[in-house]
């Protein structure tokens, strides 16, 4: 349909199109030049020529022409009348690139008509390629590019040629995309000259670049040196030797290379000398590095006589150099505890860690060597940077060396003096200032000649007891500064709560500490708000930040403190919960209890006191609808179920009739029954349609169509019940049949309604009517009332399969089968025919238990014969009504 | 004293006058023209360059011949491979070709070559094999003209193809597979050949054509004195 829509729309397309078309086939003149490409600022002339038919028909010659630019009428003094048939026009400098330019003639009553129109395109013809130039990239193709000069406004081809002397090769047609770059189809030969230009083409012109000579050897790029791989050696911790595998080309082309490398924490390339790289190898050794560093290499190459080009950078390689023994002493000093005890002194040696550049491995412990005049040596090994001995009072020298898995440092060596020496010529004018964001000290170097100076100090604080630091310094030196940490610690959150944040770090390490950490200093602020600032001491690594405000950003930064000055760690933010831990949990429990608390209360009171609220607003009205005068159902086998719901709908018709039979003085009541069933069977056509007159409408006459039977305890028990209320008089006398029932409304107002009043009695026949499925009564009568809706479904049925001529039995076993047919071949999807149709009916209900649609009218009819026990409207699962 | 300060203005004019003459040296102004000697360099590393090529490319080819062709040892006669022109030579004849003959043989055989090679290439079954035999008819041609080229440095004329002897590489039906084989093998066999003695023919081309530079320099520290 869509489709045939479709082609119809193209049809008359076509159709408009063709029409158009035959239109323009016949105008009145033409325009030459047709297309006209013209060159931008120049001059152009356009001539109009009309046909005599027309210029007959619009009684108009060259006169009448009126030239229009773009819908704007050219004014006259660039028109030329050639003849009596040709108008032309001239444009100077045209600037325009693209222009509509239409030829008019202006017939009688000064009403313009088109004749002929043309698209005057201009645009500059191509300019002389320059700078072409062509790379080889090895193993590919040749790629050549090109500057292509000044914008053309107009398509413009370029062609890049190439041949030998003897030989020429195909065209390489650069793509829309990519107009100044083109790749030739072919590998270039090297050692072959090759000649190179290329042609610019456009509609105003061509031309072509100046021819290019070379050898393809010579614009080669080679691929970058690959596996390279770098190892150390044993006996010099100072070089690194670097292997690589040379690009394909090698085997054509001399290479030189660039080599290039770097510490591994740098980021500026150091490179090797190229004159050291300027042959074809595949090994280099690269010399004077430092010790135990992990060294960075990358690579590339070209052609030894640096014609062509770099290779990309080969990927990197790293290696770490072999290490060697300290190449520094470490710097070394010592405390004595003042209280000495008989003649000996507790003397603690001290000394810092090498910095990585000097360690040049890793330190694996340190041996300290102390001699006392003229005695033996006493050696230490130590792991830690202090070393307690007890001294006695006289002079000793302390050695200390520091050792890796190579060797030993220089010593560094220790006059520890004699309990009574007395140093004689101190340092003079020690002074200290600040300078730089750094604490410089400054002191006049004695006359003799020094060794090395120990700068020692502490902080004078209030709080804190004096601590000594210390530094040592060259004998050379007269001025030095106090080293700070030259890193701020990293602070970082442990917990956040709503009003409070514990804030961890690490303890700075001890190469960038400078100094002893005095305290840490934690400065935090929100973003609109001011700086609060925390002093805390070096010793924790923990703070808790409280009273902060819930749902804010926080940023903190912290700042490590030695003697000398402090340093900022990284900033940190961090944003406080709207809600702490758990509160929204306390709040939403409490109130939710609260709310069932209240609700619990409210329906025990309702409950308590549902007489007096009942009595207020709901007063007892009856229900006419459940007025009824009997009840009865008759005991129905259970294998009817089927037919008997059938009948339900056929009953259904008469239904609006409510039959009451009543013998008072009947002495056999279940003969007489029998006999009215017959008799009321007998009267069923006739009293279609007729109300009760109990109910009201028929459709609202009973809730349960009330057909008194002989029926035992039940019928008895409603007959005796409803008896009261309504009057049937039999008018015939007992053994003479009247041709006609009776009817007589209950004159009582009283509620109709036993079972309003026995509940009890209600719920008992409910139970008893349908085992397990107790429906409404309502619900009863809406089916009643919906049989309208319902019989197409009935007369499809009845189309799909005519159940006069199926005996009940067969019927209902027929409809089983159907049934579990159709539940069996619903997976397979194959319903076809008759048992689609049924399925409608028959399978929709089946899987999805929906009993009442189970049923038909139409087969009711039929069954209603054969059963006569089984007339009472019935329905098996949801319908409520089971045959007892 | 004034006598040497005049002999050394003039020794300064005459140093002038050298290096104002300098360019002019035909020897040294070696940008005009430049002679014979790169193209013979350039020839030289064209057939190192194919014989390169043809290592890789005959080992590709003749495994895709299969056994025994690819077998290291495999030496078969030379059966129907007559035709093809023969690169090994007597020594001593080879040392007494003048620069003409040798070219001309060269010219000759690579002509011929190029011939039943493009018949190899028809062959060929596999796309990339074809494609690194064209690269190599390709590379061959350049040879050729590489070769004309330096004849036409050395001015020697071009060898003209006898139309007669013009070779038809058709694998008739007289062909076995297997002798077709043979000849393709004995091509490739023959093409290693006559690229090693041709990398050995511009060898010795380029010494004897190399100029001796180092003479003017000689001559003009002469001339200054």
């Amino acid at each position: 349909m869509w489709m045939s829509k479709t082609w119809l729309v193209q049809a008359f397309f076509i159709f408009i199109t063709t029409e158009s078309i035959g239109k323009l086939l016949d105008p009145c003149g033409h325009i030459s030049p047709e297309s006209p490409v013209i060159q931008l600022g120049s001059n152009f002339t356009a001539v109009c020529v009309l046909k005599e038919k027309c210029m007959d028909n619009f009684h108009v010659n060259a006169n009448y022409i009126v030239w229009k630019i773009n819908h704007f009428t050219v004014p006259k003094e660039q028109y030329a009348i050639l003849n009596r048939t040709a108008s032309s026009v001239t444009f100077t400098n045209i600037t325009a690139l693209s222009v509509q330019l239409t030829c008019n003639i202006l017939t009688f009553g000064q009403i313009e008509q088109n004749v002929y129109g043309i698209t005057v395109i201009s645009g500059l013809p191509p300019e002389k390629p320059k700078n072409l130039n062509c790379i080889v990239y090895e193993g590919k193709k040749m790629m050549c590019q090109w500057d292509p000069g000044r914008e053309t406004y107009l398509e413009t081809n370029f062609t890049l040629k190439s041949e030998w002397a003897t030989e020429k090769f195909a065209d390489c047609q650069t793509k829309r995309a990519t107009p100044t770059t083109c790749i030739v189809d072919y590998s270039p030969v090297y050692f072959v000259n090759i000649e190179v230009w290329v042609e610019a083409e456009n509609a105003l012109g061509k031309v072509s670049s100046n021819h290019i000579n070379f050898d393809p050897v010579d614009k080669v790029k080679p691929s970058p040196p690959r596996n390279l791989s770098v190892s150390n050696s044993e006996e010099l911790s100072s070089i690194l030797k670097l292997s690589w595998i040379n690009p394909n080309i090698k085997s054509v082309i001399r290479l030189k290379y660039n080599i290039q490398y770097r510490i591994k924490d740098d980021s500026t390339w150091n490179q090797i000398p190229p004159e050291d790289t300027s042959t074809t190898r595949s090994s280099f050794t690269v010399q004077d590095l430092q010790p135990f560093t992990e060294y960075v290499f990358r690579m590339r190459c070209m052609k030894e006589d640096g014609k062509g080009f770099w290779s990309d950078w080969s990927e990197e390689a790293s290696g770490i150099t072999y290490e060697d023994r300290p190449s520094k002493a470490p710097s070394f000093w010592y405390k004595i505890d003042p209280s000495h005890t008989n003649g000996y002194r507790s003397v603690q040696l001290i000394w810092k860690t090498l910095s990585p550049f000097e360690t040049n491995g890793r330190i694996l412990d340190y041996e300290v060597t102390l001699t006392r005049w003229k005695s033996r040596l006493q050696n230490y090994t130590v792991n830690d940077t202090k070393l307690t001995v007890n001294l006695t009072n006289d002079r000793y020298i302390a050695t200390l060396t520091a050792r890796n898995l190579v060797g030993k440092s220089d010593p560094s060596v220790l006059t520890i003096p004699a309990c009574d020496f007395q140093a004689t010529r101190p340092v003079m004018d020690l002074k200290a200032f600040p300078k730089d964001n750094k604490l410089w000290v400054e002191w006049t170097a004695p006359n003799e000649s020094v060794r090395k100076y120990i700068l020692e100090w502490c902080v004078l604080s209030d709080k804190l007891p004096c601590i000594l630091d210390w530094q040592q310094e060259d004998g050379t030196t007269h001025r030095t500064y106090l080293r700070a940490p030259s890193q701020g610690p990293m602070v970082r959150t442990k917990k956040v709560g709503k009003n409070e944040a514990v804030l961890e770090w690490d303890q700075l390490p001890v190469d960038v500490q400078n100094g002893f950490i005095r305290n840490y200093t934690i400065f935090y602020k929100t973003i609109i708000g001011n700086e609060t600032a925390v002093n805390v001491d070096s010793s924790h690594t923990e703070y808790t930040l409280s009273s902060l405000t819930s749902d804010t950003l926080y940023m903190v930064r912290m700042v490590a403190y030695t003697d000398e000055g402090g340093k900022d760690g990284p900033e940190f933010t961090f944003t406080t919960p709207k809600f702490a831990q758990g509160e929204i949990e306390a709040i939403v429990v409490p109130v939710c209890l609260a709310i069932l608390f209240t609700t619990l209360l409210g329906v025990l009171f309702c409950f308590n006191k549902r007489d007096l609220i009942k009595k207020h607003i709901w007063p007892n009205v009856p229900d006419p609808s459940k007025s009824h005068i009997a009840q009865w159902s008759p005991p129905t086998p259970p294998r009817h179920n089927f037919n008997s719901k059938d009948q339900m709908y056929s009953d259904s018709n008469f239904t609006d009739v409510s039959v009451v039979e009543i013998e008072p003085n009947d002495k056999k009541p279940l003969p007489d029954d029998l006999k009215s069933l017959d008799l009321f069977r007998k009267e069923k056509s006739g009293t279609e349609g007729h109300s009760s007159g109990i109910g009201g409408s028929s459709c609202m006459s009973s809730s349960r169509p009330s057909i008194s039977s002989g029926d035992e305890n039940e019928s008895a028990q409603n007959t005796s019940s409803t008896v009261q209320y309504s009057t049937v008089v039999h008018s015939g006398y007992r053994h003479q049949v009247p041709s006609v029932q009776v009817f007589s409304r209950s004159e009582s107002t009283q509620p109709l309604l036993d079972s309003e009043e026995r509940p009890e009695d209600l719920q008992l026949i409910d139970n008893v009517d349908s085992g397990d499925n107790i429906l409404p009564r309502q619900q009863y009568f809406k089916q009643n009332c919906s049989q309208q809706e319902t019989s197409p479904d009935i007369s499809q049925f009845e189309r799909s399969k005519p159940a006069s001529a199926v005996s009940e039995e067969d019927f209902v076993r027929h409809r089983q089968q159907q049934i579990s047919d159709m539940v069996q071949s619903s997976g397979s999807g194959q319903l076809k025919g008759f048992q689609e149709v049924s399925a409608a009916d028959a399978f929709g209900p089946g899987v999805e238990g929906q009993g009442e649609r189970f049923e038909t009218v139409g087969v009711a009819a039929v069954i209603d014969e054969g059963m006569p026990k089984s007339y009472l409207p019935q329905t098996v699962r949801q319908g409520g009504y089971v045959p007892q | 004293m004034d006598l040497r300060a005049g002999d050394s203005w003039g020794m300064l004019a005459c140093l002038c006058t050298v290096l104002w003459h300098l360019p002019a040296v035909p020897a040294l102004n070696r940008t005009g023209d430049p002679g014979p000697g790169p193209s013979i360099q350039k020839t030289y590393d064209l057939t190192r360059y194919l014989e390169h090529q043809l290592r890789s490319l005959a080992g590709t080819y003749l495994n895709y011949l299969g056994p025994p062709f690819n077998e290291p040892d495999f030496n078969p006669p030379r059966l129907g491979a007559e035709t093809l022109p023969r690169a090994t030579v007597n020594l001593e004849v080879w040392r007494s070709l003048n620069d003409k003959l040798r070219l001309t043989q060269n010219y000759e055989a690579y002509s011929h070559l190029l011939c039943y090679l493009r018949g190899l290439n028809r062959q060929a079954a596999t796309a990339e094999l074809r494609r690194s035999l064209a690269h190599f008819c390709t590379s061959l041609q350049g040879l050729l003209g590489s070769i004309a080229g330096v004849m036409a440095a050395l001015g020697h004329p071009l060898p003209q193809p006898l139309p007669g002897t013009e070779p038809a590489w058709a694998p008739g039906p007289a062909h076995s597979d297997f002798l077709q084989k043979m000849d393709d093998f004995w091509l490739l066999k023959e093409l290693q050949t006559w690229l090693w003695r041709s990398a050995k023919d511009f060898n010795r081309l380029k010494k004897k054509v190399q100029p001796p530079a180092a003479a003017v320099t000689l001559h003009l520290e002469a001339h200054g004195f």
